[in-house]
């Protein structure tokens, strides 16, 4: 589920290369030995297309009481319009209470692992035979307000996410404008109907582009959901959109807090994952990592129906002991990259030379990450998990921090004292921390650093080709999460030209060319395809370093029940949730 | 008796005052600290350069030093232990630490001194419409919040100088002084025009008018003479508030954040309040020392240029 928000800056700067071998100054390695090994996430998500709602009943769940989420660090989604719902946290919390789209994921809880199911349609879609077209059934179901959820609703909604004016940054400009036939230039519904997608009754079909095999995990963001053709003009819209879930919104503070309650309308026959158990949520966001960490400690009144959405790593031994079975490691399909501009640093050997010299054990213990833990070396662009992922190392090995290596190839380059350009955000103690780990790291190995403090959005900075800021950086980067676990969902979205997220500029005819022609490949061969894929771009160009995988600490007190992880984004699974009473 | 000057009187009384002489020699010791920074932290041979956290710290259990406090003894290579994350010395950020408050609390008393003092004196002095105007700025200056100015103009310091991140520290100290004075001098202007209305009606600065002595003279020789007990004392009292509130700025990320300062080192500390004390500690007590010391310091020297309030 795309980019991870916070983490942009925060923890951005915090990543590379290996480690495991680092230490020889007395500490433990990183590897084996580590407190908690990396599990990879399920790289096969079933999938049950006659499960029937209502969803199987947790084990000792009881219903009642308030559950309060703490979110350290994360300011949370500027709005919750579902045609913008493209981070892992807004998503994990809507598409979980209150944002019905058509297909769902719902964990096993027998095996813990994650299946698409069913959601407002009646199975997975039925596609055609090359996958240019699916279809749907909508369910009869209700909004928060009592009116029916037609397919009408569910085509304007899709149709609204082209506009790319109002929805710049959301999930629908990549994936639903390039596979949907909706005609060349649409944008939404002020261009009228988009012929591609056609509504019979509760029935709703979407003609593709060409074959798009992925539409049944497409479908369970909410951009392929339901829009009420009224009142629903965005900004208005995003601050207090209409629940179609089990809990609807009474309260949605920006950047402070979300307060959810009760649904009547929401029909638990009609839905195969999602519960009732609680009266009320309420998610506080941007909240003092410390402070959510003590709490939990506390185990007071309010702490034991507290989770936490991270834990930090100061406390991580001693939170570890204290939660038991509600301290969560996630493993999810998130990885962090430094992306050099390949228009700038056009050697492949000085962006090698960067890898090296990128001090991964110490910029990720200055950033406030444990390596092996919360951040594991990294090598490839596709995270450990994802089907057709290929092992390779870009330079023949792990790359491990070694100023000498990186000093020769930067001799190699004819570029000795080369000179890296960054933004890091001063005005965070422990990004400021990695930062500076990071440029001693590139001194070390040759390279001069200039470091720009830059406090905003920095993602909103590398996006805009006229600031001077940016123009004057060469090395960036992204940490992205895949939206679905293909790596079609990763590898387009970071190397292809023009893709927003795509911070290297990185653009070589071959690699697009060949990332459209996978698309046209039988299915059976695509997951190989995508791993050779990600050989040939990190082993003949090199354009963004990998530099770690990422695991997620979650927490909970003594009288949360439910407690598990979504392997599928991520993140906390909110469906199972209760209050032991 | 006959030769003394009030001021000579003053110090008299304040040399006999051992709680002021303790504290005056605290203050001096801090002030030596500051200006000796970088010689003392070479002579114990550490440096502000972040460390190696990975050979460092036991970053595999709960991120504490593997060498040094809390979990072990002294350490001579860091006496003042290492910063868990960055493995950062503690002294080194400690003297530097110093260095910085001390710099910016003292330029701000300076500036703020002066500027209390020329518009007191000449709003006391000349009244009429010089004297509305200039109240009416005092007013307004206090009307604004001080806390809420710091915070918007932090952010437009970091955009306006991104660009060249090697003026930036330099303009970050300016600017902090420059909200510090611009929020501090309006007590020392209301100060000064209230004494030299009450003086300029006497009958020394009626007989320098008449004979002819030029304004700026009877402004600078006859009244500011006058005024200096006063004004040492409001000074003071200015200098410890001016520390508490850039240790406060810097806790709050508004203040130094580059280079070191007590206040961010408390804000990362306070994370550790309970797996490494000593770690907040030095720089909670560098601050309440100090001030406490000046504050002390600066009611010793009220009192002893004041007979009147002497307890």
């Amino acid at each position: 589920m795309k980019r991870t928000k916070s983490l942009a800056v925060v923890a951005g700067f915090a990543m590379v290369t290996l480690a495991a071998c680092g230490g020889d100054g007395g500490g433990g390695n990183a590897g084996g030995n580590s407190p908690s090994e990396f599990i990879n996430p399920e790289s096969d998500f079933g999938k049950v297309a006659d499960a029937e709602g209502p969803a199987p009943e947790v084990e000792g769940a009881t219903t009642g009481g308030t559950i309060t989420v703490a979110i350290p660090g994360d300011p949370g989604p500027e709005d919750l319009d579902p045609a913008n719902g493209w981070s892992v946290l807004g998503n994990s919390i809507q598409q979980a209470l209150t944002h019905r789209s058509l297909v769902q994921f719902r964990r096993d809880q027998e095996t813990g692992a994650m299946e698409l199911v069913p959601d407002l349609a009646t199975d997975l879609g039925r596609p055609n035979e090359d996958f240019t077209e699916w279809t749907f059934t909508i369910k009869d179901v209700n909004w928060e307000n009592g009116n029916p959820i037609t397919a009408e609703e569910v085509k304007y909604g899709v149709e609204r996410t082209f506009d790319s004016e109002t929805f710049t940054s959301g999930p629908g400009q990549v994936y639903s404008v390039s596979n949907f036939d909706c005609g060349e230039g649409y944008t939404g519904p002020q261009d009228g109907d988009c012929p591609g997608i056609t509504v019979d009754g509760q029935d709703i079909t979407f003609a593709m582009q060409g074959p798009f095999p992925d539409m049944d995990f497409w479908s369970t963001f909410m951009a392929i959901g339901p829009i009420p053709l009224e009142n629903s003009e965005f900004p208005a819209y995003g601050r207090m959109p209409l629940s179609s879930g089990p809990y609807k919104i009474k309260e949605f503070r920006v950047n402070e807090s979300l307060t959810l309650e009760k649904n009547p309308e929401w029909d638990a026959a009609s839905d195969p994952a999602r519960h009732q158990y609680a009266d009320e949520w309420v998610f506080k966001f941007d909240q003092d990592q410390e402070k959510t960490d003590q709490l939990l400690l506390s185990d007071s009144a309010d702490a034991q129906t507290t989770v936490s959405n991270g834990l930090g790593a100061t406390n991580v031994a001693a939170l570890r002991d204290a939660l038991g079975d509600n301290f969560i490691q996630q493993t999810g399909q998130c990885v962090s990259y430094r992306t050099p501009d390949y228009t700038k640093i056009d050697d492949i050997n000085i962006r090698k030379a960067i890898a090296w010299a990128y001090d991964f054990e110490n910029i990720t213990l200055a950033g406030g990450n444990i390596p092996g833990v919360t951040r594991i070396p990294a090598s490839t662009i596709m995270p450990p998990g994802m089907s057709g992922r290929k092992e390779y190392f870009p330079d023949t090995e792990q790359f491990v921090y070694d100023p000498e290596k990186s000093k020769a190839l930067l001799a190699e380059a004819g570029a000795e004292g080369y000179k890296l350009t960054f933004v890091y955000d001063d005005s965070d103690a422990e990004a400021k921390a990695a930062a500076e780990q990071e440029k001693k790291g590139y001194e070390n190995a040759g390279f001069t650093v200039e470091m720009i403090p830059y406090q905003e959005d920095a993602y909103a900075l590398w996006d805009d080709a006229e600031s001077p800021i940016n123009a004057k950086l060469n090395l960036r980067s992204v940490n992205w999460c895949s939206d679905w676990p293909s790596a079609s969902t990763m590898i387009p979205p970071l190397v292809e030209s023009g893709q927003p997220y795509n911070t290297s500029y990185f653009s070589e005819t071959e690699v697009d060319d060949r990332i459209k022609e996978i698309a046209t490949l039988p299915l059976e061969d695509q997951a190989a395809a995508w791993g050779d894929l990600d050989e040939l771009i990190g082993t003949k160009y090199f354009p963004m370093i990998p530099t770690a995988y990422r695991n997620d600490l979650f927490g909970a007190g003594s009288k949360i029940g439910g407690f598990t992880g979504d392997a599928a984004m991520s993140a906390i699974y909110y469906k199972d949730l209760f209050v032991i009473q | 008796m006959s030769g003394k000057s009030p001021l000579a009187i003053a110090a008299g009384r304040l040399r006999r005052d051992k709680v002021a002489m303790v504290c005056l020699s605290i203050v001096i010791i801090f002030a030596l600290i500051a200006i000796f920074a970088s010689q003392i932290a070479s002579l114990f041979n550490v440096t502000t350069q972040p460390g190696n956290p990975s050979q460092q710290l036991d970053f595999i259990n709960d991120g504490m030093p593997l060498k040094g406090p809390p979990r072990n003894g002294f350490d001579p290579e860091h006496p003042f232990g290492i910063a868990p994350k960055t493995a950062k010395d503690n002294l080194a950020s400690w003297l530097y630490g110093a260095r910085t408050s001390m710099l910016i609390a003292t330029s701000a008393t300076v500036v703020a001194s002066l500027v209390g003092i020329v518009l007191g004196l000449v709003s006391g002095f000349v009244g009429g419409a010089v004297d509305k105007v200039i109240s009416f700025v005092i007013d307004l200056f206090l009307t604004l919040p001080f806390l809420l100015m710091a915070l918007v103009i932090a952010p437009i310091l970091n955009e306006r100088f991104a660009l060249t991140p090697d003026r930036y520290q330099t303009m970050q100290v300016v600017s902090l002084i420059g909200i510090l004075a611009a929020f501090g001098w309006m007590g020392v202007a209301r100060l000064v025009r209230g004494e030299v209305l009450s003086l300029r009606e006497r009958e020394f600065i009626l007989s320098a008018r008449v004979i002819g002595m030029p304004t700026t003279r009877i402004m600078v020789k006859e009244l500011l003479p006058n005024l200096v007990a006063p004004i040492v004392v409001a000074i003071s009292l200015m200098l410890p508030a001016f520390i508490a509130a850039e240790a406060g700025l810097a806790f709050l990320g508004v203040g130094i954040t580059q280079g070191e300062s007590w206040g961010q080192t408390i804000l990362l500390a306070s994370a550790y309040f309970e797996l490494y004390p000593l770690y907040l500690w030095e720089p909670l007590l560098g601050i309440v020392v100090l001030v406490l010391a000046l504050n002390l310091l600066g009611d010793a020297i009220r009192d002893a240029v004041d007979p009147k309030t002497r307890r």
